[in-house]
């Protein structure tokens, strides 16, 4: 189960600039999961000491916000995955 | 009723097909209140103000500080340690002398933020943290009245504009997330892009033109210059817009 990740730029210095990646999962927490198995210095900016998604980040699949929020979202073959920041800033 | 001068002045957006001097008469009626004299809020003051916006009430307690001024345009040097509310409107009012400045110096709280949006007709989120954006996201809920969300940092930027009843919201976009309020990185241009597009789209509101960021994330990266947009569904167990009790 292929699917693409697309990664705000913050996340850029963790992973040589690599914005675009193929990961491995049938849900969100596998491919973010993967993703991390994949850059080791991204675990710690997004996941929480449980393995989600850390509050400061969202995710859209296919370019559309899903409601609930939930890890366990399935995703299938060729899906794509936005991890995106929360900015606030003014 | 636009004076001579008035035609004069606006001749070429009052040019634009479907703009028209209705367009303009539609802006000079118009009240707009901008939250926030930073980097974003300074694009948008300028732009609505140089549009003919008649009466721009713009809030922001902070001072001006030498560090401010890498993005924060409505600022100059001379203003280091004035209200920034002062020199916006100092700066507004050279710009533009047919329009009403009002100036609010004051923190926007839960108590008084219904009182301070009273009566504009639309409020532009131009703060630098999330839960001022989400109170005035509600009160623009609770009013009825136009949202247009705009956020920075660093090259990236984003914006939508919420119709209450009609559109996505605030809340509906972050879901409530909460990020501390902390010092961030941000580079002039990056808010100016941001900004511009706010203005846009208050302008666009107000004559009713074209179609409105509406359930639409825009997200800019100026690094790679690209635009992308995320559609954004209204949540309807959104504590802020939907069909809950805590709205």
């Amino acid at each position: 189960m292929s699917v693409n990740i697309e990664i705000s730029p913050i996340f850029g210095r963790y992973t040589n600039n690599i914005l675009n990646m193929k990961v491995e999962g049938k849900t969100v927490r596998e491919c973010l999961h993967d993703l991390v198995r994949q850059f080791p210095d991204l675990k710690k900016m997004l996941l929480d000491k449980d393995g989600n998604l850390m509050h400061s980040y969202d995710f859209y699949i296919n370019g559309e916000n899903v409601y609930p929020k939930d890890m366990m979202k399935p995703l299938k073959d060729g899906d794509k995955l936005n991890v995106v920041f929360i900015i606030h800033g003014g | 009723m636009l004076t001579a001068k008035e035609l004069e002045r606006y001749d070429r957006q009052i040019m634009i097909y479907g703009f028209g001097k209705e367009g303009q008469e539609k802006l000079k009626n118009a009240r707009a209140f901008i939250a926030g004299a930073g980097g974003l809020g300074s694009p948008v003051a300028i732009y609505l103000a140089a549009a003919g916006i008649g009466t721009i009430r713009i809030a922001d307690h902070d001072k001006v500080e030498l560090s401010n001024l890498n993005r924060q345009v409505l600022h100059c040097e001379e203003n280091i340690g004035g209200r920034k509310v002062d020199s916006a409107a100092a700066k507004l009012g050279k710009l533009n002398t047919g329009i009403k400045i009002e100036t609010i110096a004051d923190t926007i709280t839960e108590a008084n933020v219904s009182q301070l949006v009273a009566d504009s007709d639309l409020i532009v989120d131009a703060m630098d943290n999330l839960p001022t954006r989400y109170l005035l996201n509600r009160a623009a809920i609770k009013k009825g009245i136009p949202f247009f969300h705009g956020a920075v940092y660093g090259f990236e930027g984003r914006a939508m504009t919420v119709i209450p009843g009609k559109s996505a919201c605030l809340n509906c976009l972050y879901h409530g997330a909460t990020v501390p309020k902390e010092k961030f990185p941000v580079i002039g241009v990056t808010p100016a892009v941001i900004g511009c597009i706010q203005a846009t789209e208050v302008i666009k509101y107000l004559v009713g033109q074209g179609e409105l960021l509406t359930n639409r994330l825009l997200n800019y990266d100026a690094l790679r210059m690209k635009f992308t947009e995320f559609k954004i569904n209204r949540d309807p167990n959104c504590e802020h817009c939907g069909n809950t009790s805590g709205r």
